[in-house]
């Protein structure tokens, strides 16, 4: 270990000698370390091994910083020697200034030993430890994503349990007071029965279970099987439709709360890294090597792939200084060629939306015909109809965009992103098309003749219970999306890896072992994720069947990683995915929470089931429960409610988000001038260094 | 784990627990892998801390490094007289470094220090090359090493001196969004 002669010039212009933490800061300790204190050290700068960091120096830094022994740069002999000498110069403090730091020691025993504890609690830590250690951070991180939407699912469902089920189950348990609809004039709205008559072959049974007809709609799994409860004892007063929407926006602003505080860590990565591109090849050379594998297979695999990436990013190099020097007819022909193919990507999305629309039209169509009735596959096909066209849009139109995007001649890097785009709109604008086709028909906005909603405010011909229809699609939904994982991996992936082993003939061996794609198997989650979000109101035990959803998905997908999958060419980050995926979450959120408060707020609730049975709005609940409240709180959600109120705070919240935006774009400038200053300042040490030889 | 072990003193383990990111049961464990790679040189007692050297040999055939590219530059950053040959202090420093808990900085350093193989204090196009041989298994032509190795000094190099020091580094690291979780053995 060599020392660095320092030049003269050294001492006044040496920055912190522990380089900068992760925010770039000029807080008062450096500035405090300027000066005549540092010319001890500054002669052996950096700091080796074998020389001592001057005991002045580093009883300030760990002072003042605030930092423990263990952060220091040094070795174990020397970390010790300072230990040793705080010990003694502890022991010669006065009692005040002793008993502080006894307590501050055994403050941090106590969090070491909490800190223990609490890791043993963490799900899955070793499944996820080991994905890490033999694949990498980048697969690790959907495992970790998978993670998450179990918890959130589980916390979810305990909501569910706590408030609307277990009440429901006690209160219908103990036959207790419940007020029943009456149905003076349009008695024909209040004609509901679902449970099936007298005894039914067994395959109809298994129809119920699939479909959530039949004895299933008539359990606690739907929302039509709740009752307009409302107990009142001396000391204790339980409103279940209050409780059912209360516990439906607790959960809504739960998840949202969750994932923003998820994303945030992820956000504030993705401000400081502000150019990925300008770090490229720094990142991957300097800082992209994954100690944690151990797997000679994959290490080799893992500098293949650098390897690859690396010539990847030569080729485009050379590809941009092509396309920089192409001819404006060129140009024409490229922009020509790429609009001509975004109208056919458009044409291919609107073509699957009328597919998607169309089929749940034909699904009530068809299960309504005596011939499908009564057979077992047909029946089944024709209730799954609207779950096989989404699963068929969302299977064969990636692989379309992928044909189109070569075409465009776009650099690898935008045609990945770009094709990730792509995908995720077709995802969600298809659900977001069957929810309209739903609703449509609910409604009765699709037909000209309007008879079957003038009765009962909604399609009551077609569905007597509405809701509990809405709540049935999305559990045949969620069924087939799983039913769809189990089929891919049992009868895909390792037929295809049995396949590759067995023969060797070219074509196979060039089609290769099946990569295990990150993107859209985090695309397939969050599909899955939105679809739960959407259905809790209507079928409430939906998130358990999620949780135990996801709890399968993660070892089925362990276990095809594990031997059937190779890891991807192009490497992927774990960051950019956490911020990415968490941001496509969120926007699965909002798009679940339009047709959840649209329902709310605008349609009829079904007249023979549910817990709002009898209301013009769902939302009548709330206004009643507030009118019962004393008169000053109610005064006080009026004027919650009034304009009065929601206009000011409006103007308030863009007030304070165009401050934050100013404070954010000073911090921006005064990130790039301090650059720039420190830059110059090396500049200048260079020079001096050179005037002095 | 009980209270009742032989290997160290209380105060041992305490120090050891204040030095370095490690629990007291991680300190035993670590004792442990140290001790099964050479059970005939490591004492089943270090109260009276010996000078005990496991070889580089030995340190290299652990399996959470055989196979690393690296291993020899980590061995010899983290060893007393930089031949790779380590003692217990020299050993634990290294994991702990290299644990999940260890901040940016520091492991920044450390990583510095590892790429630098002619420890010279700067990472010079020399330091690159070996490196990228070592990313590569030295599949790339020489004519890309030289590229890539060009464009990682310009895009990093700050100070315009055509090699990058500590100062460079960690302002590369600072934007380096990965780079905690991939400098890291799990042990």
């Amino acid at each position: 270990m060599h020392r660095i002669e320092a030049g003269a010039g050294d001492s006044d212009y040496d920055t912190h000698p522990f380089g900068t933490d992760v925010m770039w800061q000029t807080n008062a300790s450096v500035l405090r370390h300027r000066g005549h204190e540092e010319q001890t050290w500054t002669e052996t700068f950096p700091p080796t091994r074998e020389n001592a960091l001057e005991n002045n120096w580093v009883d300030m830094w760990l002072q003042n910083e605030n930092r423990p022994i263990k952060d220091l740069y040094c070795s174990m002999q020397r970390k010790i020697e300072i230990r040793r000498k705080q010990e003694r110069k502890m022991k010669k403090k006065t009692g005040l200034e002793s008993w502080k730091e006894e307590k501050g020691r055994s403050w941090r025993k106590f969090r070491r030993k909490m800190s223990v504890v609490l890791q043993h609690l963490i799900l899955w830590k070793g499944s996820l430890q080991t994905i890490g250690g033999q694949f990498g951070t980048g697969i690790q991180s959907y495992f970790t994503f998978l993670r998450f939407l179990v918890l959130l699912n589980f916390v979810t469902f305990l909501l569910v349990a706590g408030f609307i089920v277990i009440p429901s189950i006690a209160f219908n348990e103990l036959g207790l007071n419940q007020t029943v609809s009456h149905s003076p004039n349009n008695s024909k709205c209040f004609e509901y029965n679902p449970n099936p008559q007298g005894l039914e072959r067994f395959y109809v049974f298994i129809m119920n279970i699939l479909m959530g007809t039949g004895f299933m709609e008539w359990t606690y799994m739907f929302y039509g099987y709740y009752k307009k409860t409302s107990v009142n004892f001396s000391n204790f007063s339980y409103n279940v439709p209050l409780a059912y929407l209360v516990t439906t926006l607790a959960y809504f602003l739960l998840s949202l709360l969750w994932t923003v505080i998820r994303s945030v860590q992820g956000f504030k990565q993705s401000l400081i890294t502000d150019d990925s591109s300008v770090n490229n090849y720094t990142d991957k050379v300097l800082a992209a090597w994954d100690f944690c594998i151990k797997d000679e297979k994959i290490i080799t695999l893992k500098q293949r792939s650098i390897r690859y990436e690396l010539k990847v990013d030569l080729e485009e190099e050379k590809i941009k200084r092509l396309h920089a020097q192409r001819t404006i007819c060129q140009r024409a022909g490229i922009y020509s060629v790429r609009i001509l193919l975004n109208l056919i990507v458009i044409a291919l999305l609107c073509g699957a939306f009328y597919c998607i629309y169309r089929s749940t039209q034909e699904s009530q169509l068809l299960l309504a015909l005596e011939s499908v009735k009564g057979n077992f596959i047909l029946e089944l096909l024709a209730g799954y109809l609207p779950s096989i066209v989404i699963t068929a849009a969302n299977f064969i139109l990636p692989l379309l965009f992928n044909i189109t995007i070569k075409w465009e001649q776009y650099i690898l890097s935008v045609e990945i992103r770009l094709t990730l785009v792509r995908c995720v709109f077709l995802r969600l604008a298809s659900l977001g098309m069957l929810l309209y086709s739903l609703w449509n028909n609910i409604t009765c906005g699709d037909t000209e003749n309007k008879t079957p909603c003038d009765n009962c405010g909604y399609n009551y011909v077609e569905n007597k219970c509405w809701e509990t229809r809405v709540g049935q699609e999305m559990y045949k939904l969620l069924i087939f999306d799983f039913l769809t994982v189990l089929v891919m991996i049992l009868l895909v992936d390792f037929p295809r890896k049995m396949i590759v082993d067995h023969c060797s003939c070219k074509l196979v061996q060039l089609w290769g072992q099946q990569e295990f794609v990150v993107p859209q198997f985090v695309l397939d989650i969050i599909y899955g994720q939105t679809v739960c979000w959407i259905g809790t109101f209507f079928c409430p035990l939906l998130p358990l069947l999620n949780t135990v959803k996801y709890f399968i998905i993660f070892y089925m997908k362990r276990l095809t990683l594990f031997s059937n999958c190779r890891p991807a060419d192009r490497t992927f980050r774990a960051s950019n995915a956490n911020f990415f995926f968490l941001l496509v979450l969120l926007l699965g959120l909002a798009i679940s929470w339009v047709p959840v408060l649209y329902s709310i707020f605008v349609m009829t609730p079904s007249k023979p089931c549910g817990p709002f049975r009898d209301q013009a709005f769902i939302w009548d609940t709330i206004s009643m429960a507030v009118e019962s409240l004393p008169k000053v709180a109610r005064n006080f959600f009026e004027f919650i409610a009034s304009q009065a109120f929601a206009i000011p705070l409006f103007f308030f919240s863009c007030i304070v988000m165009f401050y934050l935006m100013a404070l954010g774009s000073s911090y921006g400038k005064l990130v790039k001038t301090l650059k720039d200053q420190l830059q110059m300042e090396r500049s200048r040490k260079i020079l001096l260094n050179q005037a002095y030889q | 784990m009980g209270n009742k072990q032989t290997i160290f003193t209380p105060e041992q383990l305490d120090t050891y627990q204040d030095c370095t990111f490690f629990t007291r049961k991680e300190i035993l464990r670590l004792f442990h892998r140290y001790r099964d790679l050479a059970p005939q040189l490591v004492p089943d007692d270090y109260t009276n801390k010996p000078d005990v050297k496991i070889p580089y040999e030995l340190i290299g055939s652990m399996p959470e490094l055989k196979d690393n590219p690296f291993r020899q530059r980590i061995a010899e950053v983290f060893s007393e007289d930089g031949d790779g040959n380590m003692t217990l202090d020299d050993f634990l420093d290294m994991f702990s470094v290299l644990s999940e808990m260890a901040p940016r900085d520091l492991k920044a350093y450390y990583a510095f220090k590892i790429y630098d193989f002619n420890n010279d204090d700067y990472i010079c196009k020399s330091d690159l090359e070996k490196t990228l041989n070592k990313l590569t298994r030295n599949e790339l032509t020489p004519e890309e090493v030289c590229l890539v190795c060009e464009k990682v000094i310009d895009e990093a190099d700050v100070d315009n001196d055509g090699k990058l020091s500590l100062e460079d580094f960690q302002h590369m690291i600072v934007r380096a969004p990965d780079f905690l979780s991939t400098f890291h053995i799990r042990i």
